[in-house]
């Protein structure tokens, strides 16, 4: 167990040096990545503090918890953005044009190879940024020294569903073969995982809870931290990530049988 | 033979593909919106195929004819559709971790090295992968950038790399964990003459140290006369022909194909070379004819002696020839 920790651990220490090697071949493509980001937070915090000089609370929470809130998601998305997404991308060009091939043959666990090699330290730079939105606005929204505390867990386990989420939708690319559409997909359903559970009623509020559960990405951990008795919601996301992985199994097996390669 | 002793097994092994089919045209593209027409093609056919450790095995073919996706269902990439496979005692479709030790794959179209970073780094990552020691790693790295003159090229981006140089550190890079076979997808394409011999010499030296079974594919027959010990034949998807590439020569029966030039025009009709099959060129200062091996020398010392001959050449590749007519033949 140790020797497979250190073996992953020293890979991945590879991958993060190649990362680096890649990215700052290009530099100004690197400085431009973390100037888009900067944007997209910026424009992100100032809409909800725009609607907050009109109104006093959205929903039931005030000003300070909904910026929390946002800055909880921004932190997800930045970690996402540095150690998963491109990955994604990366996956879907593989398989339409066979490079996928050379990591079938690798003797390393396939989620890792295929899910983790692609890190982007532009934006693991950016983490620092949002890293101090959640203390900020942490302190702003009232939070104990325990509640902090519990802050990297809930992170966790928030970027965790919605890379299980998309691991699993992923496996379509296998049949699909072009995988752009699935991509975006994704990028859509993180854009509904950005909003307050309450803001959607009916058929759409369920089906983003127990179908697609996207809004549990954000919405559990946060009410669980406001609010720690009402922790039904943070324990179903957690059966969930079970639920997700087991059925990433089953699927996967199946899309890596189907994959047909490209011609050479 | 027994298994064990089998580098690869495989036993009706057939592979099909469904290929989707668009109508030309907008009507056509907005059809397979909603129907799509495919055709189930065979990529390859129940086939059967014995190779023993250590051999040297040229899979031959026509672009389409099966090589490439039989070489996918040896590493385990693709699945087969029926059949049975063995690689070192593994089913490749399990994709074992150990099995995935034992194999390498080289791909002459496609680069397992990453574009916009120096081998080197590339090298390291893999290191890792294979759980090569530091030191062992350093060693191989000198062994192998030494044999393939490379030495110079491991701190270069790989995009800055001539296409021969690419492929060298793409065969130091597959063959870094000491694989017990490898798989060579067609690995001197597009290489000029110069980077192809020096790629088959290397080829040739690495297995002669270490003995291990090189499966290759190529559409240069200088590749597969230097290096290959037997011949597999593959023809829309199935086996035509398995054997050394003596009797593959054979094929086409025991002739040999003489060129001679001359310094005067020949008749096509000259009594000494009508019966030999003669192809005429360059207004009849050359001939090219088909001469029965047992008659090979009476025949070019009699020519010699009664025609004005200026040079002359017997056939360098034979290979080639019983491959061209072989396809002819089929309309591969």
């Amino acid at each position: 167990m140790f020797l497979t920790l250190k073996k992953y651990a020293l890979i991945y220490r590879e991958f993060f040096a190649t990362c680096l090697a890649e990215a700052t071949s290009y530099r100004l493509h690197f400085v431009l990545l973390i100037v888009m980001d900067l944007l997209f937070y910026a424009t992100t915090l100032t809409t909800v503090d725009f609607i907050y000089q009109h109104v006093s609370a959205v929903g039931s929470w005030d000003r300070h918890q909904f910026l929390f809130f946002l800055a909880f998601l921004l932190t997800v998305d930045q970690l996402h953005m540095t150690f998963v997404s491109e990955s994604f991308w990366v996956l879907s060009a593989s398989i339409r044009n066979g490079d996928l091939d050379f990591l079938l043959i690798k003797p390393v666990n396939l989620y890792f190879l295929i899910f983790l090699r692609h890190i982007r330290p532009a934006s693991m730079l950016l983490c620092s940024v949002t890293f101090f939105l959640l203390w900020h606005y942490g302190v702003l929204a009232g939070l104990s020294t325990i509640q902090f505390m519990l802050l990297p867990l809930l992170l966790f386990l928030a970027l965790l569903l919605l890379v299980s989420i998309e691991i699993f939708i992923s496996a379509s690319m296998f049949w699909l073969v072009e995988g752009t559409g699935v991509n975006f997909l994704r990028m859509q359903l993180q854009q509904v995982s950005r909003w307050p559970d309450f803001v959607f009623y009916g058929l759409p509020r369920r089906f983003f809870t127990f179908v697609i559960p996207v809004l549990l990405i954000g919405n559990a951990p946060v009410q669980f931290l406001f609010s720690p008795f009402d922790y039904h919601s943070l324990l179903f996301m957690i059966v969930l990530i079970g639920f997700f992985w087991f059925m990433i199994e089953l699927t996967w097996n199946k899309a890596l049988m189907q994959y047909e390669s490209a011609s050479s | 033979m027994m298994q064990s002793e089998l580098a690869i097994f495989c036993e009706n092994l057939s592979k099909n593909f469904r290929i989707y089919q668009k109508k030309p045209g907008l009507w056509g593209s907005i059809q397979t919106l909603w129907k799509r027409e495919f055709i189930e093609k065979a990529a390859v056919k129940p086939l059967n195929l014995e190779i023993r450790s250590g051999e040297i095995i040229g899979l031959l073919g026509p672009n389409g004819a099966g090589k490439t996706t039989l070489m996918k269902m040896f590493t385990g990439i693709v699945i087969p559709t029926a059949g049975q496979l063995r690689v070192l005692g593994f089913e490749p479709a399990k994709r074992d971790l150990q099995f995935r030790k034992k194999i390498a794959l080289v791909m002459g179209q496609k680069s397992q090295l990453w574009w916009d970073i120096p081998a080197m780094d590339s090298l390291q990552l893999l290191m890792r992968y294979y759980e090569i020691p530091e030191k062992l790693f350093q060693e191989r790295v000198g062994y192998l950038a030494k044999l393939l003159e490379v030495e110079s090229q491991l701190q270069v981006h790989v995009r800055k790399l001539s296409l021969g140089e690419r492929m060298k550190l793409e065969l130091m890079a597959c063959l870094l964990h000491d694989p017990q076979i490898v798989f060579l997808d067609e690995p001197t394409i597009g290489l000029d003459l110069i980077a192809q011999r020096k790629i088959r010499e290397f080829l040739l030296n690495y297995h002669r140290e270490k003995n291990i079974t090189l499966i290759l594919t190529s559409h240069y027959m200088a590749d597969v006369t230097a290096l290959c010990q037997r011949i597999v034949l593959v023809m829309n998807g199935e086996k035509h022909f398995d054997g050394s590439i003596r009797a593959f020569e054979g094929l086409m029966g025991q002739e040999k194909y003489v060129k001679f030039f001359f310094s005067e025009p020949q008749n096509e009709n000259h009594p000494l070379l009508s019966p030999l099959h003669p192809q005429f060129g360059n207004h009849g200062l050359e001939v090219e004819l088909r001469v029965p091996e047992d008659k090979l020398k009476e025949v070019c010392a009699h020519i010699l002696k009664e025609l004005p001959v200026t040079d002359f050449q017997t056939e360098k590749m034979p290979v080639e020839r019983v491959m061209q007519e072989l396809m002819s033949r089929t309309g591969a």
